[in-house]
């Protein structure tokens, strides 16, 4: 149930058995079935939640009804909207499954408990929100001054699992291109 | 809250649970109702669909699993059957809401079982201790849910429990419900509002007030 949770949290700060034993009772432990919602935009986001197992993916419905993907998550990510998370203002994003899934969830509550009772709690939570800026940051830049092709090359590279699991208008979306472009890229790849 | 919840009722096929199922199913949340009879319990969710046709509502195989997707655990389950469940779920509901509705009446109803510096609400916190254990529904009986009004009246509804965020997810609930919520205090109130519901019940009994009855603070 906490398997990779606790594979990659030793990862990045090495736990004995009692901080696991400790840190287990903070967490709560959730099934979510394809297309269900964990999150909807207006509603405060009070949990992180880490994909033990299943995908997952948060974006942002336009005015016409456009779905703008911000992030997908796979086993061994978090997601989150990290802003209501953090400020506690009305989420912007909502969340949802696109694979049964099982996840690992810290509310804000035990979040904030956790912070002041274990110093190697913070560390992993100063390392995975640097994690979580460095991949906004990467994200930006490639959006303000990669070409589309090269776009799609540097997430293919970086992320070749997601090609295979995740639907390609999502991924489309989650690029800022039309299903079309992105069919019509692929193609021209291929020929190359 | 938009984001529907999902309440996993353990005992939907008793007079309470299927009370409760039935009353929440019209509010915005997903249920996965178990029960002992599979026969009993499918009827059950065929006849909560036809009553409200969106209501979110299925028939859970399996205790785990129904908790596991849970965010909310309402334990529909006489006293003495609440131990050996809480045991099975445990590991599931960390960190979730878990509404006990028990009175732990002996035999005769004319007295509780648990001693009294405790109530059937703590003894479950100390074996879920890292659930959020919540009492509600104890003081309300099963016909009162499809008539929440009496005399003109909502019934009041009490909540105890030790987690404030729980204890509005919960409020929202009794109030879907039908019935006026009012959080009475911490868990350990829960003595109280189980020894409300023996009194209501042996009243009921005396003046015959035919299972539709509840309690009603009036105030200024």
């Amino acid at each position: 149930m906490y398997e990779l949770f606790f594979q990659k949290f030793n990862e990045k700060v090495p736990l004995t058995k009692e901080d696991e034993v400790l840190f287990k009772t903070y967490l709560t432990p959730k099934k979510i079935r394809k297309k269900q919602y964990l999150l909807q935009e207006g509603d405060p986001c009070n949990f992180t939640a880490f994909v033990e197992k299943g995908a997952l993916r948060s974006y942002t419905i336009d005015e016409k009804g456009v779905e703008r993907i911000f992030q997908f998550a796979l086993e061994g990510w978090t997601i989150s909207d990290l802003y209501s998370f953090l400020t506690g203002e009305p989420a912007t994003y909502q969340i949802d499954a696109l694979e049964d899934s099982e996840l690992v969830l810290i509310s804000k509550q035990a979040h904030e408990e956790l912070l002041k009772k274990a110093p190697k709690y913070e560390t992993y939570m100063r390392l995975q929100l640097s994690g979580a800026y460095i991949a906004m940051q990467r994200r930006l830049t490639s959006s303000i001054s990669l070409s589309l092709e090269e776009r799609y090359v540097a997430f293919s590279s970086l992320y070749p699992e997601m090609i295979q699991r995740i639907p390609q208008h999502m991924i489309a979306s989650y690029l800022g291109l039309t299903p079309e472009t992105l069919s019509r890229m692929r193609s021209k790849m291929t020929r190359k | 809250m938009k984001t529907k919840q999902t309440i996993a009722i353990i005992g939907a096929t008793g007079t309470m649970g299927s009370a409760i199922s039935t009353s929440l199913a019209k509010g915005n949340y997903r249920l996965l109702l178990k029960g002992t009879r599979q026969e009993e319990l499918n009827a059950l969710v065929a006849e909560i669909k036809n009553r409200h046709a969106a209501a979110d509502v299925e028939a859970a195989v399996c205790h785990t699993d129904a908790v596991w997707e849970a965010d909310i655990i309402i334990l529909a389950v006489p006293f003495a059957a609440e131990k050996e469940i809480a045991e099975k779920i445990k590991e599931v509901a960390n960190q979730k809401i878990v509404i006990s509705i028990a009175n732990p009446l002996n035999k005769t109803y004319n007295g509780l079982v648990t001693a009294p510096d405790t109530s059937a609400a703590e003894e479950l916190q100390k074996q879920l201790p890292n659930s959020k254990v919540v009492k509600a529904f104890n003081t309300t009986f099963a016909a009162d849910f499809s008539t929440p009004v009496i005399d003109g009246k909502p019934v009041d509804a009490f909540i105890a429990g030790n987690n404030e965020e729980a204890m509005q997810t919960v409020s929202e609930m009794v109030r879907t419900a039908g019935f006026n919520p009012i959080v009475a205090g911490d868990l350990s109130i829960s003595r109280t509002l189980e020894g409300m519901q023996l009194l209501l019940i042996q009243l009921g009994n005396k003046y015959n007030y035919n299972r539709l009855a509840g309690w009603k603070i009036l105030h200024n």
